[in-house]
């Protein structure tokens, strides 16, 4: 069985209109008009031990609220979720001992307690001994700098620290898996690649699971090998990176270094509109085409046929511009 | 059991730390305390001087202050923990920091009563014992070892009536999206337990003791102290009706984290 099993999800809002200035106001006291906002609409999907799963989609796609059901603080509206035997909502106490949570959005840790204090009532709340706390927060301090933070109260920090702090929390105790929602909002460069570079090791070494939203899309390229994409609370994607870069109607981009200056006008002459050419410099064009109207083999044979080309590069549609696409057009794109 | 008294045990010890750690603010409501017990206790001395009340509905000025002071016990214990349901629905629901307690693998209702106290109760309950005390002498009620024992069961179990019932009004919050909640309204209710039932009308005893059951706080028990008849049964009943109180309040919470929404960010 999959660690993680999600079958037919589905969590609805009940939401109502309110009406506008204070008349408005007592009106919505006596009647209200609600509407049913159906935030996830029916996803499935499995996690197998060991990944590092990269959940994406627009703004209010229904990632936040996956999370929330799947870490068991909303109860499912319909439909099935099962990580490692324990239904999350209906067996709260027993699960949460066993998984790590991060919102980047809101801190988990106690307000006005000092970072460190905070980290040995996880400890004694999720029972952990006095050695393994000791070599944990160790390894937490270092790779995540958290040294000089330890003894300030969590309201001090600024929201940078506070995260690498919450994530500390949520790895004090080991958990097997972790759901981290936007852990590195609000990060600088370093900081956030101080936490990839944690990720990924502890995704390595420790094996531990990790379902993650982001949406930093370097992020995802460096760390995930597989993504799911979630729009209007269905999922409209469930692969491999590499496969969604392959995407019908996603452009290529050619770039052509000739030996003199480039013959811009004679290639649009023979490709027509089938590539698009940009002057780049004197001696550099380049051009976008959509595979499947022209092979690469093709367009290169006949370049090479017709012009003295010095060099030539093929790469493939950057990863967010392929997103972009997939936001903007949803499921249609696909 | 025990890992649960550990837990809340190291929750208390942490509260205690932060306040002290706000060290003005801590001995400002130190003095505050020690000004509003006095105050408490000038009342007290002025009613029992007071020629104007001998007895109320057969109860004599010393058994009203009795039943007075023990109300006031139950309700130091109560507030001590229950002001985390002061305001709950604005602050951990409609702000969503329920999230956070969901998410500790512990059970949810005791993160709330015990993420904070209310340390300024320690003057209320002083007071209440000493008013109890004292009336308890212009009695002549001699307290035994048995009769301690009572005194602590009761006032516990008048504690947990309370909370129970500001349990169930808060778990109202879960379902209806309003920063002040309905328990405040409440909280001037509560007064009613602090009288002899007898002196209120057939409904509202009935409501007192049976709907919302704040007999049981202070009246019902403190009846174990008079040479009175026609309480026995209700008197020692207190324990039971905490325990129902407290199946129910967990029944109607329950449901209402079921319907907990967490916010939209
Ligand atoms: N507690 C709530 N009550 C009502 N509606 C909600 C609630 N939480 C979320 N929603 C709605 O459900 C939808 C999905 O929200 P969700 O927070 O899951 O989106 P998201 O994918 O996390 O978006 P973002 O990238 O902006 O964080 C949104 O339309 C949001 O308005
Ligand atoms: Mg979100």
């Amino acid at each position: 069985m999959a660690l993680v099993e999600v079958q037919n999800l589905r969590k609805s809002f009940r939401t109502f209109k309110r009406s506008e200035g204070i008349l408005g106001s007592f009106k919505d006291l006596f009647s209200r008009q609600y509407s049913t906002l159906n935030a996830v609409d029916g996803i499935s999907f499995k996690v197998e031990e060991g990944e590092l799963l990269g959940y994406l989609g627009p703004n209010g796609a229904g990632k936040s609220t996956s999370i929330k059901m799947l870490t068991g603080i909303l109860k499912p509206t319909d439909g099935e979720i099962t990580v490692m035997g324990y239904h999350p909502f209906r067996d709260r106490r027993a699960y949460t001992a066993h998984i790590g949570v991060v919102f980047g959005q809101r801190t988990q840790l106690w307000w006005d307690i000092a970072v460190l204090e905070s980290l040995k009532l996880l400890a004694k709340i999720y029972r952990v001994s006095d050695s393994e706390f000791k070599s944990r927060l160790e390894l937490l301090t270092e790779t995540l700098g958290l040294k000089d933070l330890l003894h300030t109260p969590v309201r001090k920090l600024s929201l940078g620290q506070r995260i690498r702090c919450d994530l500390a929390g949520s790895l004090i105790y080991g958990p097997k898996i972790l759901f981290l929602d936007e852990p590195t909002i609000g990060l600088d460069a370093v900081g956030k690649d101080a936490v990839r570079a944690f990720l990924r090791k502890i995704n390595r070494d420790l094996k531990a699971t990790i379902i993650m939203t982001t949406h930093d899309l370097k992020e995802i390229e460096e760390l995930c090998q597989r993504i799911l994409i979630i729009d209007k609370g269905r999922i409209i994607y469930d692969g491999s990176l590499e496969r969604v870069r392959t995407l019908p109607g996603l452009k290529r981009r050619i770039y052509l270094d000739f030996a003199g200056s480039a013959p811009e006008s004679k290639l649009n002459e023979i490709f027509g509109t089938r590539v698009a050419f940009e002057r780049e410099s004197e001696r550099r064009l380049a051009g976008s085409y959509d595979p499947r109207e022209l092979s690469t083999p093709e367009l290169v044979k006949e370049v090479f046929a017709n012009f003295d080309v010095a060099d030539f590069t093929v790469s493939e549609p950057e990863l967010e511009e392929v997103i972009m696409k997939i936001y903007r057009e949803g499921a249609g794109a696909l | 059991m025990i890992y649960n008294l550990q837990i809340f045990g190291a929750y208390f010890a942490q509260f205690l730390k932060t306040r002290m750690s706000y060290r003005t603010d801590f001995f400002v409501s130190l003095v505050a305390n020690i000004l509003v017990g006095a105050t408490g206790l000038l009342f007290v001395v002025f009613l029992m001087d007071g020629k104007n009340i001998t007895e109320l509905n057969g109860w004599s000025r010393a058994e009203v202050l009795f039943i007075y002071g023990y109300a006031m016990i139950s309700m130091a214990i109560f507030s001590s923990v229950a002001i985390n349901l002061y305001g709950f629905g604005n602050r951990y629901i409609i702000q969503g920091q329920f999230d956070r307690v969901l998410l500790r693998p512990l059970n949810s209702l005791a993160q709330v009563l015990f993420e904070s106290f209310n340390l300024d109760s320690i003057g209320s309950l002083l007071v209440g014992l000493a008013t109890m005390l004292y009336a308890a002498r212009i009695l002549g009620i001699s307290i035994g070892m048995l009769d301690v024992g009572w005194l602590f069961v009761s006032s516990i179990s008048g504690a947990v009536i309370l909370i129970s019932v500001f349990v169930v009004l808060s778990s109202v919050s879960f379902h209806f999206e309003d920063r002040i909640g309905i328990a405040p309204p409440f909280y001037n209710l509560i007064s009613f337990g602090r009288y002899p039932i007898t002196i209120f009308n057939r409904v509202i005893q009935f409501i007192l003791s049976w709907v919302i059951p704040f007999a049981f706080v202070a009246f019902y028990p403190a009846t174990h102290f008079f040479n009175r008849t026609g309480f026995e049964l209700l008197c020692y009943l207190t324990p039971l009706v905490a325990l129902v109180s407290v199946v129910v309040a967990w029944v109607f919470w329950q449901f209402g984290v079921s319907k907990y929404e967490s916010t939209g960010n």
